[in-house]
């Protein structure tokens, strides 16, 4: 059965909870990209992209994050950065979900110069 | 949060002293090298922030520059790998100590292991009186402490690394005990003169070459035993002193070709390139900072040139200036390096292209045209920088098959030794000469006197072979060698003579 956005997302809420982090925005969206998640955990900003699939098709949920997806989570960030004016150190998890299984990579991507 | 420690970069066997600074603060999570890295520093990010994670500590979220200063000077090699590495667990506080005065080198696997890299021993050497001690791969632990008196720490990994400056675990600075390294200098011959077969004259040619640094032409037939000949040169030379060693040492180190925990280059160097070499793999260049090329790597020993005239015109032009030199400075937009090169060049040839001029059994098939053809590809100018020019011929069957006696290695070198000491004892207060072979002008004058006998022998060579005055000194240069071998202050007519004789090929070059 295929989770709807919304539905994982919370699912992946409630993980991040679970290991410490802060949830401070949800679906922060603007006119060049959006991203799923802003947390706090341990003094880092972190942007959390969530990714669902039923299966390993297509390389599993992971995959999904391509540099396209990148480029519009990390213009969200800085968009984000602009408007609270944080100095925090940033970071980009992206957390995978899988029928019973969820899995959450820290430091996925950083920004390529 | 910042940190600051010490590197080293070489620029080819130059060292420069590289400070390393990193900052880690608040923002997207960046990573980047700044301070003119070329492309192999730039891609030790992935490789560092790898080494970090896998080794289990935390790789900081945010942003992360590290500079190296001077941020005008180029920066090459793997060698930052480490001090970076280092630098970022300093800012994040997962190193506490200080570490300011140590000097860090080193390549990082993604393990976290450290790799071994280049040109450790010019910038141990050069960076000395500048700090405190050097951290360095355990496979260039020997090599940077023959170099300095500084205390030097071979580390296999970047935990250990790191603990050992935190002072969670102790590194036995690497022991360097110079007398035992100058046992190793024991020559062994890895070339027997012995083996080769007749070629008397040759032979004593080559120990002439050897005497007085002369540069060596032979040329035969092929299977005449020429290239045999050249591969036991450097064993007569005299061995490295400590001095030399350690120059030779330096430019191996540059050019990455020292053995894993080599310390001291203590043989003498015998390079023999193929005759399609390129003109910057003879003389250096490639791409950033020049390497160096074979006439560096050949410093202190044996440069062969098999099939001489077969050699691309261009680079042997090249090679004029730094046989005269004793150096070369190659310079590139940019940046500009000089590399010793003060080599014996051994050089052989066939009479002609097919090989058998002369040969008193195989008939030559070249015509004349093709003959002045090939000789002409050697310039005078070139051919000006070699002082001795012989004839190798096919070895008689007799030679061949019959019990033979020949000298050994061993003894031709003690005589050699010899005739270079009494060479360092007469020119010890010349800075720029040290052997006959550089004897030219006022020098030739001041070292070269001839008996009267001698004079008159040389008079009269020259007027019956219509020698040159070119010709005139590079006789009385070898005469000079010759009487040294003879143990004579004085040049007699015996070291005319066979000065005259050790030419014979000489006709068979245009412009000799």
């Amino acid at each position: 059965m295929l989770m709807h956005g919304g539905e994982s997302e919370g699912k992946a809420c409630r993980f991040l909870k679970e290991r410490g982090y802060r949830i401070l925005a949800r679906n922060w969206r603007t006119r060049m990209g959006e991203v799923d998640i802003i947390a706090r955990e341990e003094g880092i900003l972190v942007f959390v992209e969530v990714k669902a699939r039923s299966g390993n098709g297509f390389g599993g949920p992971e995959a999904a994050v391509d540099s396209t997806k990148q480029r519009r989570i990390i213009s969200a960030a800085l968009s984000f950065m602009e408007e609270t004016h944080c100095e925090l150190p940033m970071r980009f998890d992206v957390v995978a979900i899988r029928p019973g299984k969820v899995r959450l990579y820290q430091d996925a991507f950083q920004v390529a110069d | 949060m910042f940190a600051r420690l010490l590197s080293g970069v070489v620029l080819g066997i130059e060292a420069r002293l590289i400070e390393i600074q990193c900052d880690v603060s608040g923002g997207l999570p960046t990573f980047n090298v700044v301070g003119l890295p070329e492309k192999e520093v730039s891609e030790s990010r992935e490789r560092i922030r790898s080494a970090i994670k896998n080794t289990g500590f935390s790789f900081p979220a945010g942003r992360i520059t590290a500079n190296l200063a001077p941020a005008d000077l180029k920066k090459e090699g793997v060698g930052f790998d480490l001090p970076i590495a280092i630098a970022i667990l300093m800012a994040t506080g997962q190193i506490t100590e200080t570490t300011e005065r140590y000097l860090l080198l080193g390549e990082l696997a993604l393990n976290g292991e450290v790799r071994g890299v280049r040109g450790v021993l010019p910038i141990a050497l050069e960076t000395a009186s500048e700090i405190d001690g050097l951290i360095v791969p355990r496979d260039n632990g020997l090599e940077a402490a023959i170099a300095t008196d500084k205390p030097v720490y071979p580390v296999r990994t970047l935990l250990e690394t790191q603990r050992f400056l935190n002072r969670e675990t102790a590194i036995a600075p690497v022991p360097v005990d110079r007398n035992a390294l100058r046992s190793m200098e024991q020559p062994s011959f890895r070339h027997e003169l012995a083996e080769v077969r007749g070629q008397l004259q040759a032979k004593r040619a080559l120990e002439v070459a050897a005497a007085g640094g002369h540069n060596l032409l032979m040329i035969g037939p092929p299977g005449s035993g020429k290239s045999l000949l050249a591969r036991c040169m450097p064993d007569l030379l005299p061995t490295l002193s400590f001095h030399e060693a350690l120059e030779v040492t330096r430019i191996y180190s540059t050019a990455g070709m020292l053995e894993p925990g080599a310390s001291l280059v203590w043989r003498r160097p015998y390079r023999a390139p193929h005759h399609t070499i390129s003109y910057a793999g003879m003389v250096g260049g490639g791409h950033g900072v020049p390497g160096p090329g074979e006439i560096s790597l050949a410093h202190h020993g044996v440069l062969f040139l098999d099939e001489l005239p077969e050699f691309d015109r261009r680079v042997l032009e090249t090679l004029r200036q730094p046989l005269e030199d004793r150096s070369i400075l190659i310079s590139r937009a940019g940046i500009s390096v000089r590399y010793p090169s003060a080599f014996t060049l051994v050089a052989a040839m066939n009479p002609c292209p097919c090989g058998f001029l002369g040969d008193p059994i195989q008939a030559c098939t070249c015509s004349m045209h093709e003959i002045r053809r090939y000789r002409k590809r050697l310039s005078g100018p070139f051919l000006d920088r070699i002082d001795l020019c012989v004839e190798v011929p096919r070895v008689p069957a007799d030679d061949l098959f019959g019990t033979h006696e020949a000298e050994t290695s061993a003894c031709v070198h003690n005589r050699v030794k010899r005739a270079r000491e009494i060479q360092w004892d007469r020119m010890r207060e010349d800075e720029n000469c040290h052997s006959n072979a550089q004897l030219d002008g006022e020098r030739l004058e001041a070292h070269c006197a001839l008996e009267e006998s001698a004079q008159q022998l040389l008079q009269r060579a020259v007027v019956r072979f219509g020698l040159s005055a070119r010709a005139h000194v590079r006789i009385r240069r070898v005469a000079r060698t010759i009487a040294d071998l003879a143990d004579s202050s004085a040049i007699q007519a015996e070291h005319i003579a066979e000065a005259i004789q050790l030419r014979t090929a000489a006709g068979a070059v245009a412009g000799f």
